[in-house]
């Protein structure tokens, strides 16, 4: 049940990431059969037309057939839409309260700003007058403007790093085919970590060293230590305008092969 | 059936030839050699994700070649 409730959820994730606040009502879930190099897949289709999917592999579903007695196409597809409504529902649900937090945090961080320039504006005022104040007040507004920087620097970081922050470019169908090609060409452990976290780990063909490739076009790449800690990052792709699918796969291929060159070529970060 | 894959915007370009047939091996030469003359880089995949092996000049017994445009520091 899990393995299937969590291929769902990560493809309701990216529909909710997609549409922030105007997320679309869940419509189908489907099942597509392989075609050639392409493997069976899971499609999610939203009322507004968008649609996702990611491949999959017949014991992905073998709870899921035993506990709703689905053991036809039919069968699981309706046990799938059942699941996918009640996980999108309650997805849905914590979406929307999370960008009303964010709102929310948005305006304290506004009012804060106010109140840093109302200061500034007051003690230029006061200078002459109250001078044994100036230092307690210098102080407030130094560690204010620290709190106000690092909260800027947090989200700037975690947004850069966000699984849909990417900077897409390309056709909906250029991204899916680079990501078809990507996935054909990860090994089973690279690709279920990238479905889980939306990264994979690669070890350097000539170090040894082992980098970790977030999806993404630009500045995805980290070097880690023995201990999985990032030691630096790594910044290299292909010319050309390509997809994050073509990119990251010509990322790992240039780490593995051609490691040297590519970290000779790269920008460190 | 051998396979070229050239990545670009729209994802990737396919060129399938016979490695038995004289025409097709030749017109796949070619475009090894116009790609690899562009600044390209041609990779025979491997299977299952495994590390494949960088290609210094056309191999027509190579099942999947990539074609990987010029790397660039970001």
């Amino acid at each position: 049940m899990e393995h299937a409730r969590n291929i769902l959820r990560d493809l309701l994730h990216r529909a909710l990431s997609e549409h922030g606040a105007d997320a679309p009502a869940l419509v189908d879930v489907s099942i597509q059969p392989a075609s050639g190099r392409i493997a069976p897949r899971l499609w999610v289709l939203f009322a507004n037309g968008y649609s996702t999917w990611a491949p999959v592999r017949p014991d992905d579903f073998y709870t899921i057939c035993e506990r709703y007695g689905a053991w036809d196409l039919l069968g699981l597809r309706r046990a799938l839409l059942h699941e996918g409504h009640d996980l999108y529902a309650r997805m849905r649900a914590e979406h929307l309260a999370e960008i009303e937090r964010a709102r929310a945090r948005r305006s304290v961080a506004a009012s804060l700003l106010e109140r840093l320039r109302w200061a500034g504006r007051r003690r230029n005022a006061a200078a002459s007058g109250r001078e044994d104040q100036l230092p307690r007040r210098s102080e407030v507004q130094r560690r204010l403007l620290e709190w106000w920087a690092h909260q800027r620097h947090e989200y700037a970081r975690t947004a850069f790093f966000a699984h849909d922050f990417s900077g897409e470019v390309g056709s909906k169908r250029a991204q899916e085919r680079g990501l078809i090609l990507l996935k054909e060409n990860l090994a089973p452990d690279q690709r279920q970590q990238y479905d889980k976290y939306g990264y994979f780990d690669v070890v350097g063909g000539k170090s040894g060293k082992r980098y970790r490739i977030r999806h993404g076009r630009q500045m995805n790449i980290e070097q880690l230590d023995k201990n999985g800690r990032r030691v630096c990052g790594w910044c290299f792709y292909p010319q050309g305008g390509l997809v994050a699918g073509d990119i990251m796969l010509a990322q790992k291929v240039a780490l593995e092969l051609f490691e040297a060159d590519a970290l000779k070529i790269a920008n460190r970060f | 059936m051998a396979l070229q894959i050239v990545m670009d915007r729209t994802g990737d370009t396919r060129h399938e030839f016979d490695a038995s047939d004289a025409t097709g091996v030749a017109l796949a030469e070619e475009r090894f050699r116009q790609l690899t003359g562009k600044g390209f880089r041609a990779v025979a995949l491997g299977r299952d994700g495994t590390p494949g092996r960088l290609l210094g000049k056309f191999d027509p017994n190579v099942e999947e070649t990539l074609f990987i445009p010029q790397l660039q520091g970001g």
